[in-house]
């Protein structure tokens, strides 16, 4: 099964954020509770973790994107 | 709330205090306060040589630090005092929460301060502090400079009269503001380290814990910053890719320089100049780190006698 992690939304003002890391690759296995990648918006750095264990199956944007809130940032396949 | 006295001036080193706390002490509330010797420090995000103007900094001996904090560009000197606020996080961004105390232990001895746009402290409208935040783990590091005596006219230099417009890229760009200092601004005079420690009694509630890191805990820090904030790779190697491009002058001829870099490595380096060998200019330059000094061994290579001018030209 697959699940998409979002751009989430930190401020009721938020309208998107930056991916600004990657902290796994493409194939790498996921623990939940895990970092997946790192956003910046307002100053704040954030690191995004994983709610659930499984595979990164797709990053679907680079680093130093733009992201609007609520968009699928990963595809995470879950075991 | 606890606190950890540090005295240390050395920025690589106050940046591995402030995240070995975050890091090693999660169920603590913590409130520090820390002062830097002249450096720059940028974003976590940010790409220094858009930022500043790297060659005047490396020759004026100030050294550049990347935070893990979001946000721009800042000087520090020992006219600044920073505090470091740690507490849980629902993760949702909250500077207000985070501010609030300051503001009121600054009004509380005596500072005419208020909170100004997201996430400044200012009097009137002129920026006293900015801060930027971490999150991670369920917990929020939230820091800020404090202006009380700094030089300014050296922070405006570095800060807002060299930005480099050579770039063609993504990352964090910093906010210019109009600055003031708070020894300007209150009733009494005081040195900095009194403003600091009226600072700290007003923060603390009664009862709080004054603590030191152990001698061991201190190795750790240093090893933190040994290995993270002392690296080029997490200097240099985090810059957000790139591509720059500037046309200028140099030794009186026309000079454009091109180049790519990506996780800090360059790439696709051209050096058209009459005056310089533009073979021998790409073979040093691809494939190289970006790294100041790096660069300007490069430069003495190409040309002995007007390298400076030439690393000018390339950052």
């Amino acid at each position: 099964m697959e699940k998409k992690i979002t751009m989430p939304k930190l401020r009721p003002e938020m309208r998107s954020g930056v991916l600004c890391a990657w902290l796994k690759e493409e194939g790498e296995t996921v623990t939940a509770g895990e970092p997946l990648f790192e956003i910046e918006t307002d100053k704040v750095v954030n690191q995004i973790e994983a709610t659930e264990s499984g595979v990164l199956k797709k990053q679907l944007f680079e680093e130093g994107d733009t992201v609007d809130v609520e968009t699928a940032v990963a595809v995470l396949e879950m075991k | 709330m606890i606190t950890f006295d540090n005295r240390s001036h050395d920025p690589y080193y106050n940046l591995a205090f402030e995240e070995y706390v975050f890091e090693q002490f999660p169920n603590d509330e913590i409130f520090l306060l820390w002062q830097n010797s002249p450096c720059v420090v940028v974003g976590s995000h940010q790409n220094i040589c858009r930022e500043v103007h790297m060659p005047s900094l490396r020759r004026l001996h100030i050294p550049v630090v990347r935070r893990s904090s979001g946000g721009g560009t800042v000087y520090h000197d020992l006219g600044n005092v920073n505090y470091t606020y740690i507490t849980a996080s629902d993760g949702m961004v909250d500077y207000e929460r985070c501010m609030q105390p300051v503001i009121e232990a600054l009004n509380a001895i005596g500072v005419p301060a208020g909170k100004n746009r997201t996430c400044d402290i200012a009097i009137g409208q002129q920026k006293i502090s900015g801060s930027a935040q971490r999150m991670s783990k369920g917990r929020v590091l939230h820091h800020g400079t404090l202006l009380f005596q700094s030089d300014l006219a050296v922070l405006d230099r570095i800060t807002t009269h060299h930005k480099n417009d050579c770039f063609q890229t993504k990352g964090t760009l910093s906010d210019i503001c109009s600055v003031t200092n708070i020894c300007e601004h209150m009733n009494r005079s005081m040195t900095v380290a009194e403003f600091q420690q009226r600072l700290l009694d007003a923060m603390l509630p009664p009862g709080s814990a004054y603590l030191e890191l152990t001698a061991q805990q201190r190795a750790e820090v240093c090893r933190l910053r040994d290995e993270k904030y002392h690296s080029w790779q997490w200097t240099w190697g985090m810059t957000p890719a790139f591509v720059y491009e500037k046309s200028g002058q140099y030794a009186g001829m026309p000079i454009c320089v091109r180049y790519r870099a990506k996780k800090g490595i360059v790439s696709d380096a051209q050096i058209e100049c009459a005056g310089i060998d533009a073979g021998q200019a790409a073979a040093a330059l691809n494939g190289t780190r970006l790294d100041p000094d790096g660069f300007y061994a490069i430069c003495c290579a190409l040309s002995p006698d007007r390298a400076d001018e030439l690393m000018d030209c390339l950052m």
